[in-house]
């Protein structure tokens, strides 16, 4: 799938429509264009109404009395949300770095190696992805607790790392598997080591995909909540925590300015994530999310 | 070209970076095993240990945890967890078949840039989307005003506080994930094959039925189990959306491991959501391979 590939896909649809037109037999697809305007206005509509009531001068989440600024300036002199904040920062950066590095590692080995050790690997792998969130909370939260080891900051970190390895590898595998290994084959003809090979050909091809996961697991550490709500202490919480906690006991419209915050924050890394292949003039996309 | 095939100094070559390659695997396998099997092993053990005064886990065999499961008060949430989540895969179908259908086949330019305008809120902070959810699903929220305005509702509707409202709150969290493997599908499926049948007069419920469905039942049935996973662990939906009446086994598997303390119960009951799932996913598998055995035949 290249960039050339795009107008020819889409040409055929340009000349059949005038054909189906003409035919008589084509009508435009009125109540399917109504369900999908509807879809996206249910999907945007609670979204739209946490961004509208976090500028709200009043408490109220149902009347709109004035445009303030209010609740931002009562986040920004929360000391506890603050603190939050940067526990979750924190816990984003070392598990970006730390699934990133092992995540591209495993990928790059699940691609080239043909033992049956690399299809137990490929199948462990997997067990994130099928297993949901409370599963692996819950077993987090029993190992930390078996080992003696108490709940912390890091313990989070440790089990967002877990988690996160997967998703870069599912992410990076297919990348990999484009790379042509004759390349690499060549840098080692021209006298490069088995690793300078590696170092020198195959990683930098590999960049743009690597940048997109990063920033991807960022964002999807510092939203997660279901993990770190089992394996976080009580040092200041990830803010996910702490809004989970808020929400749960009423409302409180500070919330709206941080889940403000955070929404665009999290949809601005996403769609980054989405377009960084497209900064390195390759098709970028959808494909990232779904490691086609 | 013959100067690329592998000779004998390649291949020796390939077997000493097998061994390289299984360096580079070694890492990233040693911590999941070590963090994640080691983990869920960990939670099988549990379920049939006990606790110590001080809520410690503490290794035995005791069965109180898994035959408590047999309780009617747990089987009948199992219940309830199994039905809506069955009832929000089928909704999320019925309202991503025609999303992607539109926008796989109509969207012309503007596909990808649609369907990235629905992946990207989706993978946006759930908690955040949810609390929204909830909001605009009160019963002075916008969604209750327009129905009541067009007379679709009265005064006393409620969505919250209900077996529906908790639903809604899965089909919202979830939905995307039937709509990309659909939209995945449906962008492959040749147009051509919807205009033969066309040709060949079959009339668009019977293109529809005939062609495009089975074209698509493979990201059908990768949509469904996308939807089934998270749903059926989900706990949030019931707790923002639903009342007392409405729990989930995730609320009851959270219960246990914070409020109530009963960790082997709790760790029973997780087996248990693992059981069915893993039930879910088997059925999956099943169908898939009969699909591609029949393709091949």
């Amino acid at each position: 799938m290249t960039l050339v590939s795009t107008p020819s896909t889409t040409a055929p649809a340009g000349t059949s429509a005038p054909v189906r037109k003409h035919r008589g037999s084509h009508r435009r697809p009125r109540v399917l264009i109504a369900v999908t305007g509807l879809f996206f206005a249910l999907l945007y509509l609670p979204i739209a109404v946490v961004a509208l009531f976090s500028f709200n001068s009043q408490k109220s989440l149902t009347v709109f009395d004035g445009f303030s600024l209010r609740w931002y300036r009562a986040f920004v002199h929360d000391d506890v949300l603050i603190a939050s904040l940067g526990t979750s920062l924190r816990i984003s950066l070392v598990a970006m770095a730390g699934s990133v590095l092992l995540g591209v590692a495993l990928a790059v080995g699940l691609v080239r190696c043909r033992t049956r050790f690399g299809s137990l690997a490929g199948l462990i792998m997997l067990v994130p992805l099928i297993t949901p969130e409370i599963v692996t909370g819950v077993a987090s939260m029993l190992l930390f607790k078996g080992l003696g080891v108490p709940l912390s900051t890091g313990t989070v970190m440790l089990a967002e790392i877990t988690f996160s390895i997967s998703y870069v590898t599912v992410i990076l595998r297919s990348r990999v598997a484009a790379l042509n290994p004759e390349v690499e084959e060549a840098a080692m003809d021209l006298g490069a080591t088995r690793w300078q090979a590696v170092r020198l050909v195959t990683l930098p091809a590999l960049l743009p995909a690597v940048l997109a996961s990063a920033v991807l697991i960022f964002a999807l550490v510092f939203d997660d909540f279901v993990l770190a709500y089992f394996t976080t202490g009580v040092d200041p919480q990830p803010l996910s925590v702490r809004i989970y906690s808020a929400i749960r006991f009423g409302v409180q419209p500070t919330i709206n300015a941080v889940g403000t915050l955070m929404l665009a924050g999290s949809i601005a890394l996403i769609a980054l994530a989405l377009f960084i292949p497209r900064l390195f003039g390759r098709r970028g996309g959808l494909d990232i999310l779904s490691g086609e | 070209m013959a100067l690329l095939r592998p000779s004998s100094r390649t291949r020796r070559r390939d077997t000493s970076g097998n061994r390289m390659w299984l360096w580079f695997m070694l890492p990233g396998t040693l911590w999941m095993t070590g963090f994640l099997i080691a983990s869920l092993v960990l939670v099988a053990v549990l379920a049939v240990g006990t606790t110590d005064e001080l809520g410690n886990p503490r290794f035995g065999f005791d069965l109180a945890g898994v035959r408590a499961l047999a309780d009617p008060a747990y089987t009948e949430v199992l219940a309830r967890s199994l039905g809506y989540a069955l009832l929000t895969c089928v909704i999320c179908l019925l309202i991503a078949y025609p999303v992607a259908y539109t926008i796989a086949l109509y969207g012309g330019r503007y596909k990808h840039a649609l369907i990235a305008a629905i992946v990207v809120p989706f993978f946006a902070n759930y908690l955040v989307r949810m609390y929204g959810w909830s909001v605009v699903l009160s019963d002075d929220g916008p969604v209750l005003r327009a129905l009541r305005a067009v007379g679709l509702a009265d005064s006393g509707t409620k969505i919250l506080n209900s077996g529906f409202g908790v639903v809604a709150g899965l089909v919202y969290g979830f939905v995307v994930f039937m709509i990309i493997p659909l939209y995945a599908a449906l962008e492959r499926l040749d147009v051509s094959l919807i205009e033969a049948g066309r040709d060949l007069y079959g009339g668009p419920v019977r293109t529809f039925f005939f062609v495009t469905l089975p074209a698509t039942r493979q990201g059908a049935a990768a949509g469904l189990v996308l939807v089934f996973l998270p749903a059926m662990g989900d706990f949030v939906s019931a707790q923002l959306m639903g009342g007392p009446d409405q729990i989930m086994i995730g609320n009851l598997i959270q219960d246990k491991f914070f409020q109530g303390q009963n960790w082997p119960l709790g760790s029973a009951l997780t087996m248990l959501l693992m059981l069915v799932l893993l039930i879910g996913m088997l059925g999956y598998l099943r169908r898939t391979r009969k699909d591609e055995a029949e393709a091949l035949r």
